[in-house]
């Protein structure tokens, strides 16, 4: 509909700078499966394309002698999958309480939020690791694992924007209703803030899934290990010694990247939805 | 153009300047000094209700280590066993002198200002162009999305590799460039590493931050569009005067977030250049305090850096906000 | 934002909270958690000493555990160490961080055990004194080196018309020669490919190796004085330098292993690396000086791992005992066996004779073994050694400034940075 402003000119020229970008951004996980199946590493522009002679499913039967990527994916669902629950349940909470609630301490909540943003990790680590391992004595546990991610303030920090661009009549007149907030927050804010929540699914979910230095430190027991940090042991210092140490790497990678695409393309279309403009009606 | 720039608020629709709607109910919450007296916890104390698990949460797990990091910054210090008895002075700005005295501390905080002057502009403009496209395609939207999300999706550790391959002196890109390549080539290049590295990095993001903009073109109401479209005003003009302002809130996010991660860059450098190569050229604030702090055994400089940078950040965060933000 | 910073400084008062622990744990007997590194091999080695133990004392079990072999395992046991769960025993301690780690309190001084120094230098002789600390104690058990040598692809040097049995590489003068030839004919893109990074355990693999044959062993810090700026120094640094602006040597990072992969006609680097060359017909050569002296004079870089008893540990008894067993006569032959790598222990050769004869390809490196120099003892070790590394990368890789003068700049610094408490 909104294409009635534009010419067609405009609209072709829109689907060439799309598909040009699209083409910019998938090449090089193309070529990271492609790599990823080579016998001998080929750089040169051929090298892009698959050579029947120099394809093999070896460095992928490597990773799978080498690590339990079952139990590595298994441990990383209940790591990522704990940092989500606390972060959409909590996170959800504190970002509607920043954005359309008045209650003391909203400031400095928001600024602390923004804090823990900016600090870097690098900063706190040993630290934090001696508070959990020592002190709450959760090493080798998912528990330690999830805790230092459990919410994540990017996501506070999300969800508050959101929140902020509702109009805050709607709730003005629910509250005179006499609804409660958390019955605004489910029936009527959370509805209009979908998409953000993809948004923060995402993000959330990337954060511990990639995680590599964490979930290392607290947990030496390697059958408590996500798939990202033997993934990562597997590529900084296994892959070496393989036959095609480039190709293992990338084999590596796409073990890593190929089940968060998946899930991804799997529950996108429940996320984003179709009909433009169908977020806030007034 | 002005006519649609302001347009006639329809009720119930967000108008850009949230701030603008905020400062209204202040001012209407304002009467109630009395109100608020007879509240201390607020208008709304059920907020504060709402907060506590968040609030607790970085009470148990941030505020110990960032206190005890920036009492490090003040006091001759090292990580020893429990147990162990050692004597750590208070040496006041002491590890302050020592990280800005150190020339390499000092030329990461401009690799990392080179890095923010390209990354964080090139990643507000192109999200929020991809994005404004992609929310009006219909054909391959799912395709389309998925591959601007993936880069974001994977691993670091991953995707470097795929880059270093690409990028490197005999790499693909050079290739096909042929007599253009750069000599030295791109990152052990002084002049390209820091480039390369935002670029690097400006790709991987740039999923998330379209998915932001994304998120808040559905918020736009549809009817600054349709009188855009009356008025006569095409594609480009609605762009600049309906959409940018529309979702200005989500670009006071993206100037945010990007400069925040951006400032933290540490993994790329590291994968990248092989430690801040050529020649500290691409070597960040946190690569440095990484080494000083977990390498090195100076973990006392190591937090007088992290808490220079963070203030800086606080700052810059602060002007952003002031400048770009909501506006009252 | 004044909130949050008062939110920090109230926490900084509860921040000083030290921890208990300690306790007298000298004499105890009982299970341990030990870590070794996580390369395959080495992990065949750890399982099999770990099950061999285990056999025979049902009351003192080990179990045992992998860590990074990389640069991040010393994050992982700094940060064990600080929070007093460090294993007991850790078979991939590496020299450099070694200082520190004694300086945080983390480690057990093995001169205290009874027999503690008599052992170790009893196993590893005369080279074992590198590896006590300034005032003469171990806090470490020197345990296995990986003498850095040259490896050249046969294939490649007779491909560019060289002598592939006898190649022309022990002089300055003669390797860059070898080098140009193998260049310009197109054999390989880089003659020798050391990694040209910034991280401080590099310099371990292009400068010291050939310093420590052009001096006959000299550390590169001496009685808390850097020695590097002198002749020998100057010749290295300058024959590096000469690889890379020619072009010998490339400025950017191999992907994977240049020599395995053949990007690199030759290679720096200790025999672990030998399994990862099983493609390449490889020989392998003592690294230049620049007079050229013998093999059996040339002295190298260690590369060495060692192991670390921790203080954290409440069976140190037992512990040591461990400790002594997987360094036992039997063990090291298995570890050779098993990785290829060399235990430092005196009179390896005669030792394990058969070893040696059924891989001759060996014989070098178990000779070489006995002429390891390894990085200066201290807590700053690893300070040094970037220090260094920054400069060599700015005046030697990147050709930026007066090699000399940079080497001067930076031996004044790391000077400096040894006489540091």
């Amino acid at each position: 509909m909104t294409d009635r402003t534009m010419s067609k000119f405009q609209v072709r020229l829109r689907g060439t700078v799309l598909a040009i970008g699209a083409l910019v951004f998938l090449f090089p996980f193309y070529y990271m499966v492609i790599g990823s199946l080579q016998t001998e590493p080929d750089p040169t522009v051929a090298g892009a394309f698959p050579n029947p002679g120099n394809l093999t499913g070896e460095n992928y039967v490597a990773i799978n002698e080498r690590i339990n990527l079952f139990q590595g994916l298994v441990n990383s669902g209940i790591f990522t999958g704990g940092v989500l629950i606390g972060t959409m349940v909590f996170g959800l909470l504190v970002g509607y309480a920043l954005a359309q609630l008045q209650w003391r301490g909203r400031g400095a909540t928001f600024a602390l939020a923004l804090l823990v943003q900016v600090v870097p990790f690098q900063l706190l680590i040993i630290p934090l690791y001696v508070l959990i391992a020592r002190d709450y004595g959760l090493s080798d546990n998912y528990l330690g694992m999830i805790l230092p991610f459990f919410i994540n303030s990017a996501a506070v920090i999300i969800f508050r924007q959101y929140f902020l661009q509702l109009p805050k009549e709607l709730f003005e007149a629910a509250r005179i209703d006499g609804a409660g907030e958390l019955a605004l927050l489910w029936r009527i804010a959370l509805p209009l803030v979908r998409p953000a929540i993809i948004t923060v699914v995402l993000l959330t979910f990337i954060g511990p899934w990639n995680e590599f230095l964490w979930p290392f430190l607290i947990t030496k027991d390697a059958a408590l290990q996500p798939l990202a940090v033997s993934l990562a042991n597997y590529i900084s210092n296994v892959a070496a010694s393989a036959a095609n140490p480039f190709g293992a790497t990338l084999a590596g990678a796409v073990v890593l990247a190929g089940p968060v695409v998946l899930l991804f393309i799997f529950f996108q279309r429940y996320f984003i939805s179709n009909d433009i403009g169908s977020g806030v009606k007034g | 153009m002005t006519a649609i720039a302001t347009p006639p608020g329809t009720p119930g629709s967000p108008a850009p300047e949230t701030g603008g709607k905020r400062s209204r109910r202040d001012s209407r919450g304002a009467p109630g000094g009395t109100n608020r007296r007879g509240r201390p916890l607020g208008r709304n104390p059920i907020g504060l209700l709402f907060s506590a698990p968040y609030l607790v949460f970085v009470g148990l797990i941030f505020a110990y280590p960032l206190g005890y990091s920036v009492w490090i910054s003040f006091h001759d210090f090292f990580f020893t066993a429990p147990g162990a008895e050692v004597d750590r002075p208070f040496v006041g700005l002491d590890n302050f002198a020592t990280a800005l005295g150190d020339s390499a501390v000092r030329q990461s905080f401009v690799n990392v200002g080179v890095f923010l002057i390209i990354n964080v502009p090139l990643t507000v403009v192109l999200s929020m162009v991809l994005a404004t496209a992609l929310n009006k395609v219909v054909r391959f939207r799912t395709f389309l999305r998925v591959s601007f999300y993936l880069p974001y999706v994977a691993a670091s550790v991953a995707i470097v590799a795929v880059w270093i391959f690409l990028f490197n002196g005999s790499g693909l890109v050079n290739q096909v460039l042929g007599p253009l390549a750069p000599d030295p080539s791109w990152l052990i290049s002084s002049v390209w590493a820091m480039p390369t590295i935002a670029l690097f990095v400006t790709w991987k993001g740039l999923g998330f931050y379209i998915l932001l903009y994304l998120a808040a073109l559905q918020a736009v109401p549809k009817e600054l569009y349709e009188s855009a479209s009356t008025d006569g005003a095409g594609a480009i003009r609605t762009f600049f005067s309906v959409t940018v302002p529309g979702v200005r809130p989500a670009t006071v996010l993206v100037l945010l977030l990007a400069t925040v991660t951006g400032a933290n860059l540490f993994t790329e450098p590291y994968l990248l250049t092989g430690g801040g190569g050529p020649n500290g050229a691409s070597a960040s604030p946190v690569l440095i305090m990484y080494q000083k702090g977990l390498q090195q055994g100076q973990p006392d400089v190591a937090a007088a850096i992290g808490v220079i940078l963070v203030v800086l950040v606080l700052i810059i965060a602060y002007l952003q906000n002031r400048f770009a933000g909501e506006r009252d | 934002m004044s909130t949050a910073v008062f939110a920090v400084g109230i926490l900084a008062l509860s921040a000083c909270s030290g921890g208990g622990g300690g306790g007298d744990s000298a004499d105890g007997r009982g299970d341990i958690t030990i870590w070794y590194s996580n390369n395959e091999s080495e992990v065949a080695w750890g399982k099999q000493m770990v099950e061999a133990w285990n056999a025979d004392n049902p009351d003192e079990q080990i179990s045992g555990q992998e860590i990074p072999a990389g640069t991040s395992s010393e994050e992982v046991i700094g940060a064990a160490i600080t929070a007093g769960n460090a294993p007991c025993l850790i078979y991939n301690t590496a020299p450099a961080a070694v200082g520190q780690f004694e300086k945080q309190g983390g480690l057990v001084d093995l001169s205290s055990m009874d027999d503690g120094a008599d052992y170790i230098e009893e196993r590893s002789g005369d080279l074992a004194e590198q590896y006590q600390n300034t005032e003469g104690a171990y806090f470490q058990m020197p345990w296995k080196s990986n003498p850095v040598v040259i490896f050249y692809n046969k294939d490649m040097f007779t491909a560019a018309g060289l002598d592939a049995e006898n190649p022309a590489l022990s002089t300055y003068d003669d390797f860059l020669a070898t080098s140009r030839t193998l260049v310009e004919s197109g054999v390989a893109p880089n003659a020798i490919l050391p990694a040209p990074t910034s991280e401080f355990f590099q310099t371990q693999f292009d400068f010291y190796p050939l310093y420590a044959a052009a001096t006959g062993g000299t550390q590169i810090v001496e009685d808390g004085e850097a020695t590097f700026a002198d002749e020998a120094g100057y010749e290295v640094a300058e024959f590096w330098a000469t690889m890379y602006e020619e072009g010998l040597s490339g400025r950017e990072q191999a992907q994977g292993d240049a020599f395995a992969d053949e990007d690199a006609a030759m290679a720096i680097v200790g025999p672990w690396a030998v399994s990862v060359y099983d493609s390449v017909n490889w020989g392998s050569v003592p690294v230049p000086t620049s007079e050229g002296i013998s093999a059996e004079e040339t002295w190298t870089f260690s590369d060495a791992k060692n192991v670390g008893l921790y203080s954290a540990c409440d069976n140190q008894a037992t512990a040591w005992d461990v400790l002594k067993f997987s360094t036992s006569e039997e063990q090291d032959g298995q570890l050779v066996e098993l990785t290829g790598q060399m235990p430092l222990r005196e009179n390896l050769q005669e030792t394990y004779a058969d070893y040696f004869e059924a891989n001759p390809a060996y014989t070098a490196f178990g000779d070489q073994a006995s002429r390891t120099v390894e990085v200066p003892p201290g807590p700053n070790t690893v300070q040094m050694l970037q220090a260094f590394r920054d400069a060599w990368s700015e005046s030697v890789i990147f050709g930026e400034g007066d090699v000399r003068e940079s080497l001067d700049a930076v031996a004044t610094e790391v000077t400096e940075i040894a006489q540091q408490p």
